[in-house]
């Protein structure tokens, strides 16, 4: 196991020299990246660029007076063994003041959905019961709308503010989803976003820990010997090779069995995080790149970029939409509030992680909410039942 | 000294949608009242109190009155402040009380100042009454401090004085020394009102010298 071990930590460490490598030898060149990536089609998803490939970009001064608006949710989904279906959505809300001395905003504020025509809702044609997958949909519309409106009354009080939103600000997950659904959601997000890009208030996305391969990919894409990719056509596989001669068949084995696998294949298994953690400096970030996630299609002027941050403890991916990135003042202003707040929070950003803690709802707190409704029905002489088998699991006989 | 703090308008802002519904009332109506706590746990004997501001808790040896029908009287003889989160504590962040509320204000939210007092006795009608009261402090009920005139009427004679020394909670002496710094100030300094307590105060301890003359040295100095 151990010989074992070693082995992949070499090769993980191997791989790493390649793609430093490679980043190193695109860098002067991305333009020429840039178009492959453009011109290629490939099955993972690559990194629209925008102003190269690499290169740090430095921290800038926080402004002395600022306010950072967060929020974030968490929920008691519904559970059909319980008394009622109803579910509850708690939204924690912080506005911190820095420089002023104001005292900050952090509060919570939970909302419960018990009626008929709140926990049944029609979708696609299908009329359905409101399942833990429609509860993280609707808590998440609900952070980033609370987010846009706390930050915007935080403006109408007169504080400059950076709105700060937990995760990506990417809906992928609408993907697939009934068509309504996805329109009406999104509809939502992006009502929400014009509002703060009206109010010139910038909103960020803050992914702790980021598992994206956007850079890797295009690292990939530039060791693929073809001058425009496809994976679809691959040459290396061996579905695509009809038609080939047999030399060339035989050199592309050859390729393969000398264990090189696909071209793109030496960089397989490193995220982004880990190749920009060898090229930033802490408090520096990427050029902006542009997500091109096909949800985005539909986000008009509110096309999401990203960069990567060392916040020193980690790098951290920041997401903003195009009116933040293509405006310097706002960008310049986002890169530094995230610093800051990164180094408030020992690392992660405080106003998040105080959003956090007002939201939780823990597995005691459920247990309190429901036995709390259980004995106001029985008060109320409302006739209550829960299922056997939540029954079974609180009284085992023997 | 904030600027929340010095606004006097009466229309709700755009943000008080988002405060938590105390911090809305506090801002509102009970921002003339002058309560300095709020009683969180009482007995009979003593009581302990939410300050209304961080660090804003009375001073050790302070006389207090909770509001009742018939207002409980007690002394101050713990202040202490806390983290509210139980599985989180302070921690040194390594700069001064002005820089962390300029840039960590969010910490001046997550602690809590909290008192405790010795209760001496009760008003009926008014009138003090050195004896514990027949029923305890509510539970919520507004702390306030005792004016001067009511500390002189409250130790218009010293049998409380006793109550303090039986207590067994405190370093006795200590308190005893605080509280009478306080009423001796509430006195005016009077030369009357120190022979009267240096009198009280032998009789209470002239079995042991050494205590008594420590006791009035620091009380008088």
């Amino acid at each position: 196991m151990v010989v074992d071990e070693r082995r992949v930590q070499e090769d993980f460490r191997a791989k790493l020299e390649l793609a430093l490598a490679e980043y190193r030898r695109w860098e002067p060149e991305w333009q020429t990246l840039a178009t492959k990536i453009n011109k290629s089609r490939t099955s993972w998803l690559l990194p629209g660029m925008a102003d190269g490939l690499g290169g740090g970009v430095e921290r800038p001064e926080r402004p002395a007076e600022i306010s950072i608006a967060a929020t974030d949710g968490s929920q008691i989904f519904p559970d059909r063994h319980e008394v009622s279906s109803c579910f509850l959505i708690n939204i924690g809300y912080i506005l911190l003041h820095y420089g002023t001395g104001e005292k900050p905003l952090m509060s919570s504020k939970p909302t419960l959905y018990y009626r008929e025509e709140e926990i049944f809702e029609e979708w696609g044609g299908r009329r359905m019961f409101v399942n833990r997958d429609l509860v993280g949909f609707k808590r998440s519309l609900m952070e980033f709308t609370e987010l846009a409106d706390l930050a915007l009354a935080a403006k109408a009080e007169g504080h400059p503010v950076v709105a700060l939103s937990d995760g990506t600000l990417i809906l992928w997950n609408l993907e697939g989803k009934p068509q309504d659904f996805k329109e009406s959601y999104l509809q939502t997000t992006l009502e929400a976003m014009d509002s703060l890009r009206d109010a010139r208030i910038p909103v960020a996305g803050y992914i702790s820990q980021p598992g994206s391969q956007e850079l890797i990919n295009a690292l990939k894409l530039g060791l693929c010997p073809l001058e425009v990719a496809d994976c679809d056509r691959c040459p290396w596989q061996a579905e695509n090779q009809l038609g080939f001669n047999e030399d060339e068949i035989g050199a592309i084995q050859d390729d393969l069995w000398r264990g090189h696998g696909l071209p793109c294949s030496p960089l397989e298994g490193l995220n982004d995080a880990v190749l920009v953690s060898h090229v930033l400096s802490p408090g520096q970030r990427t050029p902006l790149y542009l997500s091109t996630s096909k949800i985005l299609n539909e986000y008009g002027s509110h096309r999401i970029y990203y960069f990567y941050l060392d916040v020193g403890a980690e790098i951290g991916r920041v997401e903003i939409p195009e009116w933040v990135a293509t405006d310097p003042e706002l960008l310049e202003l986002v890169h530094a509030c995230m610093c800051d707040q990164a180094d408030k929070g020992q690392g992660y950003p405080v106003a998040l992680a105080e959003a956090h803690e007002r939201a939780v709802v823990r597995g005691a707190d459920r247990d309190t909410f429901y036995r709390f409704l259980r004995d106001t029905f029985v008060k109320n002489n409302i006739q209550t039942s829960i299922s056997t088998k939540s029954f079974k699991k609180r009284y085992v006989g023997i | 000294m904030t600027r929340v703090e010095n606004v006097k308008e009466r229309k709700p802002s755009p943000l008080s949608r988002f405060m938590p519904d105390e911090m809305a009332k506090r801002d509102g109506a009970g921002a003339e009242r002058t309560y300095v706590g709020e009683v969180v746990e009482s007995s009979t004997t003593e009581l302990i109190a939410e300050a209304r501001e961080l660090h804003g808790g009375p001073s050790f040896g302070e006389f207090i009155r909770i509001e009742a029908d018939l207002p409980v009287l007690g002394i101050i003889f713990n202040v202490f402040t806390h983290s509210i989160e139980p599985n989180r504590r302070p921690t040194a962040y390594g700069k001064t009380e002005e820089e962390l509320r300029l840039e960590q204000p969010q910490i001046f939210e997550l602690l809590r100042t909290e008192f405790q007092a010795l209760i001496i006795g009760y008003l009926d009608g008014g009138a003090p009454v050195q004896i514990l009261p027949p029923q305890p402090a509510r539970i919520h009920s507004f702390v306030h401090l005792c004016t001067d005139e009511e500390v002189r009427a409250f130790t218009g004679n010293d049998d409380y004085l006793r109550r303090i020394l039986n207590t067994s909670k405190v370093p006795t002496d200590e308190l005893l020394i605080a509280v009478l710094r306080h009423t001796l100030r509430a006195h005016k300094h009077s030369r009357d009102y120190l022979v009267r307590m240096g009198k009280e105060l032998s009789r209470l301890m002239g079995d042991d010298y050494d205590r008594l003359s420590s006791v009035i040295r620091r009380v008088a100095n």
